[in-house]
């Protein structure tokens, strides 16, 4: 009988035993191979233990040109509201605030395939576009909006931005409702007014993160309840890291006119 | 927000000739933006008729006593002790700088270097030539060009970041923005092709505590200081200017920028510039406000560059934009 028992114990403790290396076993497993879900354990990190974004990266030219929708545009031309798109019937592509060197937010910023440069600094991620003389200023600690008091409409809003394990999650308010989604180049269709209006009610949610050495993805929903009857998502995108250490000095030069900057934007 | 509205128009429309002629004295070697025509009585002196002390808002500063109160600091860093980086230990400039002030000024007037010989090319504006009429209200910030590289391409309020490898200026009028790496701690490799630009392409280095940065590769466009009509025209740059920076932080709360100029197609010699101090603000960013366009002193430039293509200048297309008048020394002390 204790005979018995004792070979039963010793059974169990075996079998448990085997379980608990065969689990180990598979947790490593999955560790090594769950990229890029898990890819964040070789994501580099600045020194402050942040994950590293910083570089110089480009993107593809994306948008509805030619009869391809390359950014989910067709989707965010059905979302205008009915008093929106009567407003976008007054406009023309020369009311286009970008051809008067106003500083393109993101995501349309991420839109032109021009270089931008990513560098952090402990509490905030610098963004710096090559197209536009403008740099987005992020805090990254997940401190509230500046305060209602000091907060001012703007063509790049009020960001924030804190980590979602290796993704940095921006939350973006206060835009000044001059801004395009995209530019009256985007055509979804034949009948496309191809104005792309905000409003001051604009709300943007970003994700940034690195998906391997030299690739960025970036995805963005926008939510405008004064113009959109639904948030309109972005495709995910990925911006290619660059070989320079820095983006050339950006300027929207005037003298240029508007409509070498325009070519400038297509190019 | 209303007060804030407040305090900037009060800081920039409705001081009258006090705040500007001060911005005159100041801040015209850097090039400030002229928004309007604007000639200070030679009667004026800073501060005589300052009118901000009954229209700014309690708590909020003017430029007078601002770069007043700059003036006349000294310098405590065993007080306030100059921050460091927590990845190699130099000295941190991250902060949001505004008041300045030369604290010591040129030993010689930087007209006084300039060769005879460059007065031609001075006259039409230099590389700009026949784009920016000197004799009337251009300058290059009313292109929405730089400030001038002799003051390290600095606006009026900037904020500075350090960051692993680099040094980053973001001015707040116009956006404008210098990245400066600093050598041996920046394993990127360097770009060797950058295209000649206003800002020229710098690199940094460290000598003790001071970053050393020299600014080469400029388009010949940047003035160096403004024009003063009829006699002074503009003090122009070409592609030979070379410029070492000296950066460094006295303590936690101020900066000091020193710059020597040499270009040898303008300057008989190097120019040392002022010993330029700056204070800090109490805020840790700076806010938007992109040098915007006037339509219709656009149309004007249109017209005068096409008056001038027909006089056969071979101008092209020309427009102009003012400043935006918003901004972080607005907001005062007041602190958030």
């Amino acid at each position: 009988m204790s005979r018995r028992a004792m070979t039963i114990v010793v059974a169990v403790v075996a079998v448990a035993a085997v379980l608990w290396i065969v689990r180990d076993a598979v947790t490593e497993n999955s560790t090594a191979d769950g990229a890029p879900a898990s890819a964040g354990a070789s994501v580099a990190k600045t020194p402050w233990g942040e994950p590293d974004l910083s570089g110089v990266w480009k993107g593809e030219i994306v948008g509805a040109r030619d009869g391809r929708d390359t950014f989910n545009l067709t989707t965010l031309e059905g979302l205008y509201t009915a008093d929106a798109r009567a407003r976008m019937k007054q406009l023309s592509a020369k009311d286009d605030p970008a051809l008067q060197c106003a500083p393109l937010a993101f995501p349309r910023a991420a839109m032109l395939g021009q270089p931008l440069q990513i560098i952090q600094s402990p509490g905030f991620t610098f963004v710096f576009t090559q197209a536009y003389p403008a740099v987005r200023i992020i805090p990254t600690t997940g401190r509230p909006h500046t305060a209602e008091q000091y907060l001012f409409p703007s063509h790049l809003g009020d960001s924030t931005a804190h980590w979602d394990g290796d993704t940095l999650v921006i939350d973006v308010i206060s835009f000044n409702g001059e801004s395009w989604l995209a530019s009256a180049e985007d055509r979804p269709t034949n009948a496309s007014t191809a104005i792309w209006l905000t409003s001051p009610a604009m709300h943007i949610v970003e994700r940034w993160r690195r998906i391997d050495a030299d690739t960025l993805e970036y995805q963005a929903t926008v939510a405008d309840p004064q113009t959109l009857t639904m948030p309109w998502e972005t495709p995910r995108m990925t911006f290619k890291r660059q070989p320079a250490d820095r983006i050339e000095e950006a300027l929207c030069r005037p003298e240029d006119g508007p409509e070498t900057y325009l070519a400038r934007l297509r190019s | 927000m209303r007060a804030r509205r407040f305090a900037l128009m009060a800081l920039v429309a409705g001081c009258g000739p006090a705040v500007l002629a001060v911005f005159a004295v100041i801040a015209a070697p850097l090039g400030l933006a002229q928004v309007r025509p604007y000639t200070p009585p030679s009667s004026a002196s800073a501060g005589a008729d300052d009118q901000s002390g009954t229209l700014l808002p309690p708590g909020v500063e003017s430029a007078t006593e601002a770069t007043k109160r700059v003036a006349s600091y000294t310098p405590d860093p065993a007080k306030y002790p100059v921050p460091r980086t927590s990845w190699d230990g130099k000295p941190d400039f991250s902060g949001v700088y505004w008041p300045g002030v030369n604290i010591i000024p040129a030993p010689v007037l930087l007209e006084s270097l300039y060769r005879p010989d460059a007065r031609e090319y001075r006259e039409g504006g230099g590389a700009a030539r026949g784009l920016i009429d000197w004799r009337s209200i251009d300058s290059p910030a009313y292109h929405c060009w730089p400030p001038s590289p002799a003051n390290g391409s600095m606006a009026l309020t900037f904020q500075l970041a350090s960051a692993p490898g680099f040094l980053l200026m973001l001015n707040e009028g116009g956006g404008t923005f210098r990245i400066i790496p600093i050598a041996g701690e920046n394993e990127r490799p360097q770009n060797q092709s950058r295209r000649p630009s206003f800002q020229g392409s710098s690199l940094g280095h460290w000598e003790g505590d001071v970053l050393v940065v020299e600014v080469t590769n400029f388009n010949g466009r940047p003035w160096l200081g403004g024009a003063r009509p009829p006699a002074q025209p503009p003090q122009t740059s070409s592609d030979a200017l070379r410029i070492v920076e000296r950066w460094s932080r006295p303590d936690g709360k101020t900066l000091d920028f020193q710059a020597v100029v040499e270009d040898p197609k303008m300057l008989t010699g190097a120019w040392t510039g002022p010993l330029h101090r700056r204070a800090m603000l109490p805020y840790d960013m700076i806010q938007e406000a992109p040098c915007a366009q006037d339509p219709a002193l656009y149309a004007r430039h249109r017209e005068y560059a096409a008056s001038a293509s027909a006089r056969g200048t071979g101008v092209r297309g020309t427009g102009a934009r003012g400043t935006a008048a918003r901004g972080t020394a607005a907001r005062g002390r007041g602190g958030r």
